[in-house]
């Protein structure tokens, strides 16, 4: 076998440009990838990022008075790109069958189901018409639709039957390459599931290659071993399904991952904040650039290529992917009491990235506080390294910058000066780090305490914190922690003392900044209700240790740990 | 610094909650100040040169009777009243002040700057400081400065010790640890946090100090350590009683008891006061 031969298609460079509308359109701008025979690959991304582009362009069926293809397509080492309409289709239906986004126009109202299936077989093989309709009838069958639904037209079928009709309509001449374009969309959850199983018994039976285009990750998550993101025709991410659903890397699969509801019921969802922007505008930065909350300078001027960032993983980023904020490695501590030594956190580890949100459950006395105040440098480790954006912690650099890390304690009585005001205590680190004049900080106090629903008359501000209740101290905290505009939040207990509704709102807004700015938090919490609608990943701690950690559908779940079955048990034991 | 200054705004705010003992009081300290303040204006005569026949008992024109010497006593115990004030409260301020941020250091410090403050300080507590302060008020020479530094050298200790208690309190509240995280000095802290918080206290230790060193001045004038260029109430007494034979004569019932009862009624006052304030500052006491 020589090296074009190892797959079965392989795909260099490949550009769709729609060069017939004003401003041309890039719908696919050089996507390179490689299909192994027999297998599953998954091209996942939102409506218009070229997909059904890519779909068409290998197939190809963009003509060339719609648009220009360029590239390379090796379809068992043969190119395809180039080759003239003749020899092409002699490969359409035969070796590469595209099943077609489903809708009403793809089928021609004014024949028969009979005749539209029939209409491959009878361009590309030598068959009479009585042969035809007995391998009508069979296809029909495979694909479980009842043979007399071939003398139908194709508006007299439900939405189901056609996808299914379609289906047998690809699979009519027997290729050995199936491009699904969008199986399941507008499909009622029985029908789709059944399309589902179908596909996948039949990849099993006949053996073809799929590639597999849907918006719909849960579609995706069930058929393909592999997938692709796809953002403004370019690949953004490229790796193991499952490895990417579970932890994707680069900001745009995740965004993707927050809007699904799917693949964990109880999360929030997140839609990704802008408009997907114009793939034909000549910008030469990462396309993701505006939408993307880690962006910084380098993103907007060179456009990042896709890079193997570990096994089987590719990401296009120049941050090299979702950007790691905070590293905590082996951190130890030990409170050495009168005659005997307690072990408050051993051998912690652990990661926040950006944009995420990572609820540190366990019971109390756990360690759990005593590791978020070593994160932020209140307490000493024993042991231990923690890195903030890869830099080494050392002294306050990390907490007394704007963007840096900020820390919200537990008991807000303590942690507000009854002496001080609460226009003083907000503005206190802009104090300490001499942000900007009286005024600018004036505007951020006001700024935080709205976004905690505080009211931001004088009277308030110049209230001492002695006159506030638990709940208004709790949030006057919180937004003395916002105020320098945190990149990493380490909250310990925050919602504690607030009402359900505060509690939500305040949520809300911080999750809004997680999907906005890519802020990240530390959710320290035993409320696992709270934790299960918030978490994007959760670690679990039991006698200063972190037991189990993952991302948060698992541990829901599927937890492992007799710990954590046994908090989830005691915790979700009258609602569920 | 604002924060101390709201602090003592409101200090002032709570005297109005004073008990009635504690009003007479302070009214008491208000006039004694006041006399003070226009000695040479409502003395009739001089407190330095005879102005009449010796030992002359109150009445017109000494009003307090006059000494052995012919000076007239109001004059003497109103121009008296300036040092035995000056000391008193330069003594406690320096004192409050001095033993305050040595507390706070102390507290906020800790490790071995803490343990050797605080060793210095249970010497400073078991030393027998009146016969010290002879000793040292003997060596630096009779002044009303070497007085004060004398006092003040023997009373830090208490509001050293008050004050690093509080702040080794205060040190764990979670506001600190924010401003440090903040990346808060050590010199914000003091002025932020923590002297608007022992403010209250140190306040009252200083009225208190006051009392001790008004006492205390008096003690060494006696004992004729106190500057005898300055009449002070102590001086007073101490003249008084190196009268021969004061106590078999009547002069004991004026040149005597003017100077003991002005001296009384300060230390009660401030006595009261302090306790007063005291009760307003800590409700849980």
């Amino acid at each position: 076998m020589t090296v074009e031969n190892k797959y079965l298609l392989e795909i260099k460079n490949l550009a769709v440009t729609y060069d017939h509308v004003h401003p041309p359109v890039k719908a696919v701008d050089g996507v390179s990838l490689q299909l192994r025979k027999n297998e599953c690959l998954g091209i996942i991304g939102e409506s218009g990022c070229g997909k059904s582009s890519l779909a068409l362009g290998i197939t190809g069926l963009i003509k060339g008075d719609e648009g220009t293809v360029t590239g390379e397509i090796f379809y068992k080492g043969k190119n395809l790109v180039g080759l003239p309409e003749s020899k092409l289709k002699a490969y359409r239906w035969r070796e590469i069958a595209l099943v077609f986004q489903n809708s009403l126009e793809v089928l021609n109202p004014v024949l028969k189901i009979r005749e539209q299936v029939g209409e491959p077989l009878k361009t590309h093989y030598n068959l009479s018409p009585a042969e035809i309709d007995q391998r009508v009838v069979k296809l029909l069958e495979m694909v479980g639709l009842d043979p007399h639904w071939r003398h139908h037209y194709p508006h007299q079928l439900s939405g189901g039957m056609r996808q299914r009709v379609l289906v047998a309509m690809a699979l009519s001449c027997d290729p050995q390459l199936l491009i699904v374009d969008e199986p399941t969309t507008a499909l009622d959850p029985l029908s789709k599931n059944e399309i589902l199983r179908l596909l996948q018994s039949l990849q099993k039976k006949l053996g073809f290659t799929m590639l597999l285009i849907s918006h719909d990750l849960g579609v995706i998550k069930k058929l393909t071993s592999r997938v692709m993101t796809m953002y403004c025709g370019r690949i953004v991410e490229a790796g193991l399904t499952s490895e990417v659903l579970r932890n994707p890397m680069h900001c745009y699969t995740r965004g993707l991952l927050n809007s699904s509801p799917n693949l964990f019921k109880y999360k929030d969802l997140w839609g990704i904040a802008g408009e997907p922007a114009n793939a034909a505008a000549p910008n030469g930065g990462c396309a993701f650039y505006a939408r993307c909350c880690q962006n910084g300078e380098s993103c907007s001027t060179s456009r990042p290529l896709l890079k193997y960032v570990g096994l089987e993983r590719m990401v296009a980023c120049h941050k090299g992917g979702i950007e790691t904020f905070l590293r905590a490695e082996g951190i130890k501590k030990t409170y050495r009491l009168k005659n005997m030594n307690v072990e408050a956190v051993k051998e912690a580890c652990l990661e926040i990235k950006s944009g995420e949100v990572i609820a540190l459950v366990g019971e109390s006395g756990s360690g759990k506080s005593t590791l978020a105040h070593i994160l932020v440098g209140v307490l000493k480790a024993d042991a231990g390294q923690i890195f903030f954006k890869n830099k080494k912690v050392k002294g306050r650099w990390a907490t007394k910058m704007l963007g840096g890390m900020q820390i919200i304690f537990q008991d807000p009585f303590s942690a507000t000066s009854d002496r001080l005001r609460v226009r003083e205590v907000v503005r206190e680190p802009l104090d300490i780090i001499r942000w900007g004049g009286k005024k600018e900080r004036e505007a951020e106090v006001n700024r935080v305490l709205q976004m905690v629903q505080l009211p931001v008359d004088a009277d308030f501000l110049n209230r001492y914190c002695q006159a506030l209740s638990g709940g208004q101290r709790q949030r006057v905290a919180i937004a003395r922690s916002l105020i320098t505009r945190p990149k990493l939040l380490i909250a310990d207990e925050v919602t504690s003392m607030l009402d359900p509704s505060t509690q939500a709102n305040l949520l809300r807004e911080l999750k809004g900044l997680q999907n906005r700015n890519g802020f990240a938090m530390l959710y320290i919490t035993h409320d696992l209700h709270l934790a299960r609608k918030v978490a994007d990943k959760v670690y679990v701690m039991y006698q200063g240790d972190i037991v189990e950690e993952g991302v948060s559908f698992e541990i829901f779940e599927k937890p492992a740990h007799f710990y954590t079955k046994q908090l989830l048990q005691e915790s979700f034991r009258d609602l569920i | 610094m604002a924060g101390t200054y709201a602090s003592l705004q409101k200090l002032l705010k709570k005297c109005r909650e004073f008990s009635l003992l504690g009003k007479i009081s302070l009214l008491i300290i208000l006039l004694i100040f006041l006399a003070a303040v226009w000695a040479p204006y409502i003395s009739l005569h001089s407190h330095k040169i005879s102005s009449g026949p010796a030992l002359l008992p109150p009445g017109k024109g000494h009003p307090l009777g006059t000494d052995d010497l012919g000076i007239d006593l109001w004059a003497q115990l109103c121009h008296g009243a300036r040092i035995s004030l000056i000391v008193g409260f330069g003594t406690a301020f320096l004192a409050a002040l001095g033993g305050g941020l040595v507390g706070i250091i102390a507290g906020y410090a800790g490790g071995w700057v803490d343990k050797v403050i605080m060793r210095l300080i249970d010497i400073m507590i078991v030393l027998p400081d009146f016969p010290l302060m002879i000793v040292l008020a003997a060596f630096l020479g009779p002044s009303v400065l070497n007085i004060i530094i004398v006092l003040a050298l023997f009373s830090w200790v208490f509001p050293a010790r008050i004050v690093r208690a509080q702040i080794l309190m205060l040190k764990e509240h979670s506001f600190i640890k924010a401003a440090e995280t903040y990346g808060a000095g050590a010199w914000y802290l003091l002025w932020k946090h923590f002297l608007p918080a022992v403010f209250p206290l140190m306040a009252v230790n200083m009225i208190r100090q006051t009392g001790r060193a008004i006492v205390s001045e008096a003690g060494l004038s006696f004992l004729g350590l106190g500057d005898p260029t300055s009449k002070s109430w102590g001086l007073i007494i101490n003249h008084a009683t190196s009268f021969r034979g004061i106590y078999f004569t009547e002069f004991w019932k004026w040149w005597l008891l003017y100077p003991w009862l002005a001296l009384t009624l300060i230390v009660l006052s401030l006595a009261f006061i302090s306790r007063e304030l005291e009760r307003i500052v800590n409700p849980r006491l």
